[in-house]
């Protein structure tokens, strides 16, 4: 400690040491232990909180597995539905999304000219500097029950009746899989592009199909990268809360709408925190559950 | 104003590996002093001691006297010119030079009148606003050495600043180096490989191996007296012929080597007097590549060996013909272009001999890695 | 080879597809905004018009369906997200400046740690950074009592700063690390040879070196913060960003007001990005310029003097930009020849309206009278009877409104 003081001066050192501080005990750590803490405590009014009712109980966990009290049900199925929904629905999302961007990501990195890259690379960049609620309404115009879909398919006469795309959960998978669709190129694209162009052409000179030569030599390279895409689609897709809520359906159900609702309708804080802290859980763990697969450090995972 | 550094006792140790072991040694004010060793053996360890980057495990650094320990580099009346120079890119060359008096406090007007004075002394007159990725790499060496300057230290550290040169650009720098010492008038102390700078440009020379100094003398000391093998076979060529003393009489040793007898003179220690070689003791014959000579028509046929040809080099000034022993030992012979070697060809054996107090005798050690 | 140029072909296609899916809902979403219905569509097209950047207007159905330069709500929902994207730039800066920097000082086991917590906040989802600051500082304002920290705590631009901080420091810190990798620090030595103190070695070399980085986490601290929404909806509380307004919007009634808000943002986008593009090309002809005229100086040689004289070099985009054009002006002489714009279009478009909400109104009481007639209670009548008009297929068509 002496040495960092005496490596910045005083005054610098005091500043980087505020700085650091705060943001990290302040900002990240605390909060999180806070609402851990209170995912514990049961929903007490402001003033009641500190008081002698206020003890340690797992209420509201348990209400997230087996429901309230009045219902009849052995477990909680709605919640533990939405739950599994969501992350079901990121997980295949996540899959999609990687299908769907690895022909792009690969193309720009080794198949375009330097050139078409940077274009290409500017093209992406451009929608999604566009907010993802206004994209996602993008979505929703085309595939509204009047949505210019609809329109077209009814105007040519391919349709009889307007389809409800969105009850059908297609305009959420669109609009999911639209949303993130940049944060899966990037991570693919740089692993990519590290790849020694030469290695292919000795695959291809050796005999190689192209699909062997990705499923052999690209693929595995592109292992950071891929866990990377794959980490970053996912979590974000599943604590997404702009499209669903834009694009769901009475079907669906978002598993953040629920925490939403807990939260902002039906004011029980201490369970919508309880709820996050599930959230978070499921998020750190897929993360790690990543790294481990494709035994890539934390740090490559972060663009 | 320039100081005299010393180093009492100086070791510097990184964990277990010490870089610097038991370094005395005092530079005078005024003097250039050259720390000449390989890579690795403990000099720019020194030279950042001596700066203030680091403090010595044992031992002090003192600066005209004064002990430096527990004083930062930016208090020490030093100025440390780096080895990839380290000049400042977002500034302009004139910003460069004046930039420890800004740190000072010194108005713009004095600073651009020093920068100035520092162009002029440098040969750079006029290029004040340039900036520095414009330079050429002498222009760059020049610049760094008028920043140093710019606040008059008491002493001038230069950490081997002429390696990233080519030779004909080296050659040149190091006259003018010299040439900026003498006018200035401030102690340098300068660290280098390359024997050639050292000697060129020195006043002294402290030759290093392995965190250790081994001597420390002008150059022609250095030169024609080592006190190590070391320092023998790192400066300059030698020739080394190990053996055994069978006699020993007024510093003339007597050697056996793999059978036949040479005569050499003992040589010094550091302190000046004769190494204390007696009867038996494993030494080193050394003898300079231009101290040889053809045996052919001496008196006194005295050191001679046979030895067989196997190439003959041209190297500009010198010839440098290589043989080999009968016992299989590689000889160099140096002799200089002029001298007409027509008859000697590769393949054929010839007569060499030397003058004993040419040789120098030396106790075994380690020699210089070529 | 067959195989390659199908798979060129293939892969033509398939970028061509992406590059849709990409741009296509944008660009039909901009052609809705200029459409005078009252719900998004390309067709039917009743008028091409502005009306949704300005005043928008009112619903038969009573809802007030606003234009960009009329909705008070967008404007102060904008000014809040400007505010709060200033605060979180002022904060997340020198955070992530200071880690990174302390990050090098670090020695390795403590580095890894101290590495893994600063990346931490990336892994959490939005909502529960946004939580877990408002249920923190709600506590705290409750601790507080009465005066500036209860106020404070509960303050939804506050929160919001705050929470955004907690994890655009982190993305500020990364572009800091990723600048500092490249830092000679013997130019931090030399400076301190030279006699400056540490905190000038700060700031005269060390800052003008991370100048670049904190130019462009600033700007990607704005922009992120200014579109985030995830966290901000639960920070907010009672007030409102950009973000939330137009999620508001949204949720209660879809209006070609926020495909114009969005062809604004696009345009704005567009603008930014050619910009971005241009300074890079001047950037890299200046520096080419520059190696060129250096090595002019050495070499000395006429020809080099030559090519730097030649103009800007038309980028191969053009033709895009071009082709652009040509559609929007032909679409524009269509558009001309089917009298669809202007104000007379409009009122054409609401007289027809006006006279099929009529029919809609007859129906309702033709509906309405034949039930009373067919003798049920006077008057209102019960709520059954009435669920019967409301099935009517044909009330409400287009109509526009609400979308289920």
């Amino acid at each position: 400690m002496g040495g960092f003081f005496k490596k910045n001066g005083s005054i610098i050192s005091t500043f980087f040491l505020i700085a650091i501080t705060f943001w990290l005990i302040f900002l990240i750590l605390i909060p999180q232990l806070y609402m851990l803490d209170l995912s514990f405590r049961p929903n007490l009014p402001p003033l009641l909180r500190g008081g002698p009712d206020d003890v340690y109980t797992l209420t509201h966990y348990k209400h997230f597995v087996f429901g309230s009290e009045t219902s009849k049900d052995a477990y909680n199925y709605v919640d533990i539905g939405v739950f599994v929904d969501t992350i079901g629905t990121a997980i295949l999302v996540t899959i999609i999304n990687l299908c769907f961007c690895y022909p792009i990501a690969f193309y720009i990195a080794k198949l375009a000219t330097p050139n078409a890259t940077r274009l290409l690379i500017l093209a992406l960049i451009i929608p999604f500097w566009i907010n993802e609620l206004l994209r996602s309404f993008a979505i929703r115009i085309l595939f509204a029950g009047e949505g210019v879909i609809n329109n077209l398919l009814l105007e040519m006469g391919l349709l009889d009746a307007a389809v409800n795309f969105i009850a059908l959960d297609v305009a959420l998978y669109t609009g999911l899989t639209y949303a993130y669709i940049l944060l899966m190129i990037f991570p693919l694209y740089n692993a990519l592009e590290t790849l020694d162009t030469n290695q292919l052409e000795a695959a291809k000179d050796l005999g190689s199909s192209t699909i062997r030569t990705h499923w052999r030599i690209v693929i595995p390279h592109a292992k950071a990268g891929i866990a990377s895409g794959s980490t970053m689609v996912f979590m974000l897709t599943a604590g997404a809360l702009a499209t669903p809520v834009v694009l769901s359906s009475p079907n669906t159900f978002w598993f953040t709408q629920l925490i939403y609702q807990w939260f902002n309708m039906n004011d029980n804080w201490s369970r919508g925190s309880a709820y996050s802290i599930i959230l978070l859980v499921v998020s750190v763990a897929f993360v790690l559950l990543m790294m481990r697969i494709f035994r890539v450090t934390i740090g490559e995972v972060v663009r | 104003m320039s100081a005299d550094v010393e180093l009492q006792g100086v070791s510097i140790a990184f964990g277990d590996f010490y870089a610097a072991k038991n370094v005395n040694v005092k530079i005078e004010a005024g003097e250039f002093f050259s720390f000449l060793g390989p890579s690795g053996c403990g000099k720019t360890t020194l030279l950042r001691a001596v700066s203030g980057f680091l403090e010595p495990s044992e031992g002090k650094v003192l600066i005209g006297g004064q002990n430096m320990s527990g004083i930062g580099p930016n208090k020490r009346p030093t100025s440390l010119i780096f080895q990839n120079l380290a000049l400042f890119p977002l500034m302009s060359v004139a910003d460069n030079i004046a930039f420890s008096l800004e740190v000072r406090g010194v108005s713009k007007q004095a600073r651009r009148k020093r920068a100035d004075e520092l162009l002029d002394l440098v040969a750079l007159n006029g290029q004040g606003d340039k900036k520095v990725h414009e330079l050429s790499g002498g222009q760059k060496q020049r610049v760094a050495i008028a920043r140093a300057l710019a606040v008059e230290p008491e002493v001038l550290l230069l950490d081997e600043p002429l390696s990233a040169l080519d030779l004909k650009l080296r050659q040149k720098m190091r006259t003018e180096l010299r040439a900026i010492q003498q006018r200035v008038g401030i102690t340098f102390i300068y660290i280098t490989h390359d024997q050639g700078e050292a000697l060129t440009m020195s006043d002294r020379v402290g030759v290093m191996n392995d965190g250790q100094l081994e001597q420390v003398g002008s150059c022609y000391e250095v030169y024609q007296a080592p006190s190590t093998p070391f320092v023998a076979t790192f400066v300059g060529e030698n020739n080394a012929f190990s053996g055994k003393v069978e006699k020993v009489s007024k510093s003339i040793a007597k050697v056996n080597v793999e059978g036949t007898s040479f005569s050499g003179s003992v040589g010094r220690t550091t302190l000046g007097d004769p190494h204390p070689v007696g009867v038996g003791d494993d030494v080193i014959i050394f003898v300079r590549p231009e101290s040889l000579s053809l045996a052919k028509g001496t008196k006194a046929p005295k050191n001679n060996f046979s030895a067989d040809i196997e190439t003959i080099e041209f190297e500009g000034n010198l010839k440098n013909i290589y043989l080999k022993s009968n016992k299989n030992k590689s000889i160099r012979f140096s002799v200089p272009s002029v001298f007409d070697t027509s008859d000697l060809t590769p393949g054929s054996t010839i007569e060499l001999s030397f003058a004993t107090e040419s040789a120098i005798v030396l106790p075994s050690g380690p020699l210089a890695l070529d | 080879m067959t195989s390659n140029r199908t798979f060129q072909i293939f892969l033509g296609l398939y970028i061509s597809i992406f590059f849709l899916y990409l741009f296509g809902p944008l660009i039909i979403m901009s052609v809705t905004a200029f459409n005078s219905a009252e719900f998004p569509s390309i067709t039917p097209w009743e008028c091409f018009s502005f009306r949704w950047f300005n005043e928008g207007k009112i619903a038969y159905d009573g809802q007030r369906l606003a234009g960009l330069a009329a909705d008070r709500d967008l404007h102060v929902g904008l000014i809040t997200s400007l505010f709060i994207a200033l605060g979180v730039v002022a904060l997340s800066v020198p955070i992530g400046m200071s880690a990174a920097i302390v990050l090098t000082q670090v020695h390795s086991k403590l580095r890894t740690l101290f590495y893994s917590m600063s990346i931490m906040p990336v892994l959490f989802p939005g909502v529960v950074i946004g939580i877990s600051t408002v249920v923190l500082w709600d506590r705290i304002a409750t601790i507080g009592g009465e005066g500036i920290i209860s106020e404070l705590g509960r303050n939804g631009i506050f929160l919001t700063i705050l929470g955004q901080t907690c994890f655009i420091s982190t993305y500020c810190f990364l572009i800091f690390v990723a600048r500092l990798q490249r830092f000679d620090t013997t130019q931090e030595e030399a400076a301190l040879d030279l006699g400056a103190s540490q905190t000038q070695v700060f700031i005269k070399i060390l800052i003008p070196y991370l100048m670049p980085a904190i130019g462009s986490s600033a700007v990607i601290a704005f922009l992120a913060s200014f579109e985030n929404y995830n966290t901000t909806v639960f920070s907010i509380l009672s007030e409102q960003t950009l973000t939330t307004v137009i999620a508001t919007k949204v949720r209660l009634g879809i209006s070609p007001a926020i495909s114009a808000l969005a062809f604004v943002i696009i345009c704005l986008t567009l603008v930014a990005a050619v910009l971005y593009e241009f300074f890079r090309r001047r950037q890299e002809k200046k520096k080419a310029l520059e190696s060129a005229a250096k090595m002019y100086k050495e070499i000395s040689s006429d020809r080099l003097k030559e090519d730097s004289k030649k103009a800007f070099i038309l980028p191969k985009s053009i033709f895009v930009i071009l082709f652009l054009f040509l559609m929007a002006i032909l679409g524009w002489q269509q558009i001309i020849k089917n009298n669809l714009y202007g104000g007379e279009c409009i009122a054409k478009a609401e007289d027809a309206k006006k006279s099929n909400f009529a029919d809609q109104l007859k129906l309702l009481q033709n509906n309405a009278d034949t039930l009373e007639s067919e003798g049920g209670d006077g008057g209102t009548g019960s709520t059954n009877e009435y669920n019967d008009i409301f099935g009517d297929p044909n009330l409400f068509k287009n109509f526009g409104g609400f979308d289920n």
